[in-house]
């Protein structure tokens, strides 16, 4: 058969599956549906933004190093609008058991001591260190807490007052590290289900086997599907994207060919993974049994709701060989730090890959069944 | 007689969780053009894999066939258009309505817009399914399915029509009716070609018979002659004596 025919059958599995999927209105509803919920209580479900977190000061030192270092602390405090992320408290003559009492009651996220010999030391040119007491059980606030006052010490070192305090650290909020990987989570989870079912579930009753009678190329019955869930995934991204951004007041400071262009390299991958593990399941019950088996650790172990520098060492072995912890990577370049192509060359080389592999796989492992 | 397909030495091996089935074992046999020929056997002897491989879905372990003069392990893009089949596991789109059904097939089959829309309502009509035309397949009884599954194997006009167990679990109407279609195609030339397990339709409907067991074809004769060799009253004899009484797994 020639291209021009085997492109036609094509559009026509496309547009049969398109009428199919519009009509499952319990299917369509939450694939738009889920994500948005997922974004909003991970979002702010998690705490993920700091406001007005209590931080003690405990200043034993009556120099004036000191008071200007802590003169530095409280106007160097980044706001989200009008609300600042950190209130400070001062106080002296507390000691680093009594401090820890308070964080365990509560009162404080953060106890900052300055020792008695500071301005002292600072004076002879000596090094100082200064005690940051966390509560670590907020790991959000203690993480925004001790990269702020990193940030403020890296600062200071260097004898001159000059703070500096980059966006990328000091004004994201969760939401918007989250927002990016949370679509390209879904867009995997999404074009991996719906293309059980176009496969799996068309196999179980029989319809897959009808459309192979027909005068039709096994080629031709993937590109139909596979087009059908880039447009499908494509737009319902966008969708999300806008919505997040509308609704949420999320950041998308680059380019949307880019994440356009990430979206269908990842997509494909997606495609022939979905593909591949419907070949080798029987039935929609198998299918799900496995694709839960790879979405799991697709989303927990690849960064979508923390960094990956946080997870153990382990973890982040299964995420280096997981396509979506390079689709995360790829989305925040793009929507939070605006970057372009070039900061994204790596995750789309891998994704490119992954994409050819999986696909490859799929498209072996489906016409090798009959 | 001039055959439309030709079967050689059809042998098919299925492996499945490291055993083998041999599901058909060195058959041979011929259907000659505009005839109606029907296969019976018992469970799992090999009916439905001879037909999967003569419509090209699946392919031979060893042996040879032909269709319309085309080899069906090469050739299988040019058989395909001039076959019809009814699979045994009814297959309609339960979320597409009856017509959209009609017209994905006959859109995969390259059938003329116009004259697609004209044998639709046509089959339709033929098949009281016309005021059912825009509901969804899905809420349809069994009898109506099935239906719409002969006539939707017939929207692009093949010569062969294959039905695999076109009357299983009908009810004596829809039976009737469909019988009726296979005598109708039949008589515009077109080479029926089914398998049944009830013995008086093979007995009444058919030119020849072909009997199966457990992969290898027992005999083939019309059904007054097998019923004559056997000495046997009634088909359903002749299917005892052929292929013994124990119950099939
Ligand atoms: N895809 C397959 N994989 C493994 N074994 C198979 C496969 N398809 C059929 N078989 C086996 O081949 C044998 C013949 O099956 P087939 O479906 O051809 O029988 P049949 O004559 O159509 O039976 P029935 O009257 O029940 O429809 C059976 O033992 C069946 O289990
Ligand atoms: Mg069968």
């Amino acid at each position: 058969m020639d291209v021009k025919t085997e492109l036609r059958k094509s559009w026509i599995i496309m547009i049969k599956e398109f009428k199919q999927i519009l009509r499952k209105k319990a299917f369509m509803i939450p694939l738009f549906l889920f994500p948005i919920v997922m974004i909003i209580f991970f979002g702010y479900g998690m705490g993920g933004t700091v406001k007005n977190v209590d931080i003690l000061v405990i200043n034993d030192d009556t120099g004036t190093a000191s008071s200007s270092l802590v003169q530095e602390i409280g106007s160097f405090i980044p706001k989200y609008g009008d609300v600042k992320m950190f209130s400070i408290i001062y106080t002296k003559d507390m000691g680093q058991s009594e401090a820890e009492r308070k964080i365990d009651a509560g009162l404080y996220k953060a106890v900052l001591i300055i020792p008695q010999d500071y301005s002292e030391r600072m004076a002879r040119n000596e090094s100082v260190t200064l005690t940051l007491l966390t509560d670590s059980s907020d790991t959000t606030s203690s993480g925004i807490i001790i990269n702020f006052m990193k940030q403020l010490f890296a600062g200071t070192s260097n004898s001159l007052v000059s703070l500096n305090i980059p966006d990328i650290y000091g004004k994201l909020q969760y939401i918007d590290f989250l927002t990016p990987a949370i679509i390209a989570l879904t867009v995997f989870i999404g074009t991996i289900q719906t293309m059980g079912y176009a496969i799996a579930g068309e196999r179980q009753d029989g319809t897959l086997v009808r459309i192979m009678m027909t005068p039709v190329s096994r080629g031709a019955v993937i590109l139909g599907k596979t087009l059908h869930q880039l447009i499908l995934q494509l737009a319902r991204a966008m969708v999300l994207i806008i919505g997040a951004i509308v609704i949420l007041g999320v950041k998308m400071n680059g380019s949307w060919l880019l994440v356009a262009l990430v979206l269908i390299i990842f997509t494909f991958g997606a495609v022939g993974l979905g593909i591949a593990i419907s070949a080798v399941s029987e039935d929609m019950i198998s299918f799900q049994a496995i694709s839960m088996l790879v979405a799991f650790p697709s989303m927990f172990a690849t960064g979508v709701f923390y960094p990956l520098s946080s997870v153990p060492d382990w973890m982040r072995w299964i995420a280096y060989i997981v396509p979506l912890t390079y689709a995360n990577d790829a989305m925040r370049t793009i929507m939070v730090k605006g970057q372009g192509l070039a900061f994204i060359a790596n995750d789309l080389i891998i994704l490119l890959f992954f994409a050819v592999f999986y696909f490859g796989l799929g498209v072996y492992l489906f016409r090798r069944e009959a | 007689m001039e055959s439309i397909i030709e079967v050689r030495n059809l042998t098919k091996v299925f492996k499945s969780r490291g055993r083998k089935i041999t599901a058909v074992s060195d058959v041979s046999f011929d259907i000659n053009k505009g005839e109606i020929f029907s296969m019976i056997g018992p469970n799992g002897a090999g009916k439905s894999t001879i037909f999967a491989m003569m419509t090209t879905l699946i392919k031979p372990t060893s042996g040879s066939i032909k269709v319309a003069g085309f080899d069906a392990e090469n050739e299988d893009d040019r058989i395909r258009p001039v076959i019809g089949i009814v699979p045994q596991k009814l297959s309609l789109y339960p979320d597409l309505t009856a017509r959209e059904n009609l017209e994905l097939m006959g859109n995969l089959y390259d059938v003329p817009k116009k004259v697609m829309e004209e044998r639709i309502e046509y089959y339709l009509k033929l098949v009281n399914l016309e005021t059912h035309a825009n509901r969804f397949t899905g809420g349809f009884s069994g009898g109506m399915k099935q239906r719409l599954s002969v006539i939707s194997a017939v929207i692009h006009d093949p010569q062969i029509i294959f039905w695999d167990e076109p009357t299983t679990g009908l009810d004596p109407q829809t039976r009737q009716a469909i019988w009726k279609l296979a005598r109708k195609f039949n008589t515009e030339g077109k080479t029926l070609i089914f398998t049944t397990h009830y013995m008086d339709e093979a007995d009444k409907l058919c030119d020849r018979v072909a009997v199966m067991n457990a992969g290898k074809l027992m005999a083939l004769d019309t059904p007054e002659n097998l019923k004559k060799t056997s000495n046997s009253a009634s088909l359903e004899d002749v299917f005892i004596h052929l292929t013994g009484e124990e119950i099939r797994d």
